[in-house]
């Protein structure tokens, strides 16, 4: 999770939580802007999914920046590392977890839709204006 | 594909602006998902603190480095409905840089009342 630090601020403002403190969460969106190699990722996921198993309903987690490269099929993690996209398989058939590209953001980055095989079927090719509308579904949107 | 929910949202978007401008992508990234949601008419209000506050000084222009120089979109701003821009005085004073920005509605806070706005906002993003 990101947080944001001003250091003029003196206080932490913890992205997730800064005016939700109070709030009970039922649901919840997430923004991935880190790439599958980075164990940034990793807490995301483990984020997720202790949502997922608390009950809370994920609207949607969407892809932006590097974290359009969990949705590239081509990237080949070393198999004594951990295996980013395993855990999106898992989680996506076992909760019906959507999962939405930027293809702009993907495209930038050699992703492309033109061919099937290029993109990992879980995910969901789509634009920024399904950021707007998982923000205006959730009680709650948090980057990762 | 978008509901009319979104029309009824009463969530405000705070977006951080944290990174200098031309270096890495973060300033275009974030600047795409502010006028996005304001074409939704959705609330959104940019913070600049750290480095990011080079994102408003005026006389850049980064097409003298093949940087597209999105900066000038700021401009745009007020069609978007996007009112509502705080920059942080003490990472200003930091740098040396004077209240000297390349868009006109820009609100220079103290630490404390930088940190009151952003608690208003329902959502914060961090670029």
């Amino acid at each position: 999770m990101q947080d944001a630090y001003c250091p003029d601020v003196k206080e932490r403002i913890c992205t997730g939580c800064t005016t939700f403190r109070n709030e009970t969460v039922n649901k919840l969106a997430v923004m991935i802007t880190t790439p599958p190699y980075s164990n940034l990722s990793v807490t995301a996921l483990d984020y997720i999914e202790t949502a997922l198993k608390s009950g809370v309903e994920l609207v949607g987690v969407f892809f932006y920046q590097d974290g359009v490269l969990h949705a590239d099929a081509h990237v080949q993690i070393a198999s004594d590392e951990f295996q980013t996209i395993s855990q999106w398989q898992k989680l996506h058939q076992e909760y019906k977890l959507p999962l939405y590209l930027c293809i702009t953001a993907a495209e930038k980055r050699g992703i492309s839709d033109d061919k099937i095989e290029n993109i990992h079927s879980i995910f969901t090719v789509s634009g920024l204006g399904e950021l707007v509308e998982l923000s205006a579904m959730a009680d709650r949107m948090v980057q990762f | 594909m978008l509901n009319t929910s979104i029309k009824s949202s009463t969530k405000a978007l705070a977006i951080i602006n944290a990174k200098a401008p031309y270096s890495n992508t973060a300033g275009k990234d974030a600047l795409d998902i502010a006028l996005i949601f304001g074409s939704f008419e959705q609330t959104v209000s940019l913070f600049f603190q750290g480095d990011g506050v080079w994102q408003l000084i005026s006389g850049q222009d980064g097409s003298i480095i093949s940087v597209k120089d999105y900066l000038k979109t700021f401009a745009a701003f007020e069609f978007y409905d996007i009112e509502n821009v705080y920059v942080c005085q003490s990472s200003l004073t930091e740098r040396g840089l004077k209240a000297n920005f390349h868009i006109d509605q820009v609100q220079v806070l103290k630490r404390q009342a930088f940190a009151q706005q952003l608690t208003s906002h329902q959502t914060i993003l961090r670029f």
